[in-house]
C-alpha cells in the first residue's frame, strides 16, 4: 500500500520546516539529486557540496534520478513539498501534480502581508512590513 | 534509482563523493561548511546590535548566515526570533530586520512576477538600451583578473570561497554593467553559479537595481567608496585601480554620455 512522502528540495533544508508537521509523523522524506536538474543550474562544486553537507545530517533519503521517475516509481500516496517560487522548482512541481496527490506547505512567515499585495518597491512593502517586522514570530502569537 | 550514502569518515571523503557524482561541476570546495550545526554556531554568535553600525564595512559585524537561510536550513523567523533576544529594544536592530526583510520582499516580488527573474523589469536609465549590453562575461572578470586590484580580490574571494560582503557584491554587478557595459542577467548567472547563498529573487532583483532596470537610476561606485569601506582588507593603492580612482561626476560623465550632467 503506498504512503505518503515529503520531498525536500534545495530551499527547505530543515526539519523544522512545517512541511514536517503538514505529514504525518514518522512520514518519509526523501532529497532526489536529480543530475539534469543540478547541471542545468550550473552550480560549482563548493554549492554541491553544500547542500550535501546539510543533507547529511538531516532525516532524509538522497535519491538519485530524475524527479518525476523516482516520484512515479515510490507512487506516494500524496506527496508534500515545501513552497518555492523558483522557475527551475515551479514547473517540475506542476509535473509531478499529473502523478499523484501534492500538498504544497509555507515556510513561517516573516510578516504578516497578504501575498497578494503587489509593492515594486521596497520601502512600499516596509510600510507595511514595519508592523508586524520587529514582533516575535511576526505577532502571529502575540 | 540509487540511494546515495550520507556516511563518510571525513569533509575530503564528502567532497570527493559529491565531485564524483558532479564531474561536470567547476572549482573546489569552500571553507564554509553546510549543515544546521554549523548554522546554529553562526547563529548563537551574531550581534544584530554592531552589525547595524558597522554592515556596511568589510570587516563590520556581519551574520555570514545567508547561505543558510537560502537553503532554508534558518529560516527568516528563526533569525528575527534569535535577534530578538539580543537586544534591549527592537528599534535597534531594525536596520538587521529590514535586511532580513528585503529578502521576503524578493521572494513576493518573485512569487508575483516569475517572468522578471531574467527580463528587465523597466528599460536602463543609462542612456543605453538593452542591445548596447554584451551577451558574454569578459574572460578577465571571470578569473579575477580585470587588472583592478581591488575588484579582482573580491573576484577571487567569490570564486574560492562563494561568499563576498554585500557590498563586494554591488561594486562587482557595478563593474560589470556600468563600467565594462555586460548584461546584468550575465553577471547574475555568475554569481548564482559560485554564491552560496545564491538565491535567485535576491541575486537576480539585486543585479537589476544596480542596473537600473529595478531603480530610478543606476549605482555606480569609485576607488574612493572602496577606500572607506575595505581599506587594510584590498589593495587601494591608485595605482593598481586607476580605472575607478574617479570622482563620481567624472566616472558618471565617462560611464553614462548620453544622459548629461549627474546633478
Amino acid at each position: 500500500m503506498s504512503q505518503p512522502l515529503i520531498l525536500l528540495h534545495e530551499e527547505a533544508l530543515r526539519t523544522s520546516h512545517p512541511v514536517f508537521k503538514a505529514a504525518l509523523q514518522g512520514t518519509r522524506a526523501i532529497f532526489v539529486w536529480d543530475d539534469d536538474y543540478l547541471q542545468k543550474l550550473s552550480y560549482s562544486l563548493k554549492r554541491l557540496v553544500f547542500v550535501y553537507e546539510t543533507l547529511c545530517e538531516l532525516p532524509v533519503d538522497i535519491i538519485r534520478g530524475d524527479t518525476v521517475s523516482v516520484i512515479k516509481e515510490l507512487a506516494p500516496s500524496q506527496l508534500y513539498i515545501p513552497e518555492s517560487h523558483k522557475p527551475h522548482i515551479v514547473p517540475m512541481i506542476n509535473r509531478l501534480k499529473l502523478i499523484t496527490t501534492v500538498e504544497i506547505i509555507k515556510d513561517e512567515k516573516l510578516v504578516q502581508i497578504p501575498d497578494t499585495t503587489d509593492f515594486k518597491r521596497f520601502f512600499k512593502y516596509w510600510g507595511l512590513a514595519e508592523k508586524t517586522a520587529s514582533l516575535r514570530n511576526g505577532g502571529v502569537d502575540a | 534509482m540509487e540511494k546515495l550514502t550520507k556516511n563518510f569518515t571525513n569533509r575530503d571523503e564528502l567532497v570527493t563523493y559529491v565531485k564524483s557524482l558532479a564531474p561536470w561541476s567547476e572549482g573546489e570546495r569552500s571553507y564554509i561548511q553546510g549543515g544546521r550545526k554549523k548554522a546554529d554556531i553562526k547563529l548563537s554568535n551574531i550581534d544584530p546590535v554592531a552589525y547595524v553600525a558597522s554592515r556596511n564595512f568589510g570587516d563590520g559585524k556581519i551574520t555570514r548566515l545567508s547561505p543558510y537561510i537560502h537553503h532554508g536550513i534558518l529560516s527568516l523567523n528563526e533569525v528575527r526570533n534569535h535577534a530578538l533576544t539580543k537586544c534591549s529594544d527592537p528599534i535597534e536592530i531594525i536596520k538587521f530586520i529590514q535586511e532580513l526583510a528585503w529578502r521576503d520582499f524578493w521572494q513576493r516580488v518573485l512569487a508575483l512576477h516569475p517572468d522578471w527573474a531574467w527580463n528587465d523589469i523597466e528599460p536602463y536609465k543609462t542612456g543605453f538600451t538593452a542591445n548596447d549590453y554584451a551577451d558574454t562575461l569578459p574572460d578577465d572578470i571571470a578569473s579575477g583578473e580585470t587588472g583592478i586590484a581591488t575588484l579582482d580580490a573580491f573576484i577571487k574571494e567569490l570564486i574560492h570561497t562563494g561568499y563576498i560582503h554585500n557590498h563586494a557584491r554591488m561594486y562587482l554587478a557595478s563593474y560589470v554593467v556600468h563600467f565594462r557595459r555586460v548584461k546584468w542577467q550575465v553577471g547574475a548567472k555568475w554569481f548564482l553559479r559560485h554564491l552560496l547563498d545564491g538565491d535567485l529573487a535576491s541575486n537576480n532583483f539585486s543585479w537589476q537595481w544596480v542596473a537600473s532596470t529595478f531603480s530610478n537610476k543606476p549605482y555606480i561606485f569609485n576607488l574612493e567608496n572602496i577606500h572607506k569601506y575595505f581599506d587594510k582588507l584590498v589593495d587601494t593603492a591608485p595605482n593598481l585601480n586607476k580605472p575607478i580612482d574617479a570622482s563620481y561626476e567624472e566616472l558618471h560623465r565617462r560611464l553614462f554620455p548620453n544622459l548629461g550632467s549627474s546633478s
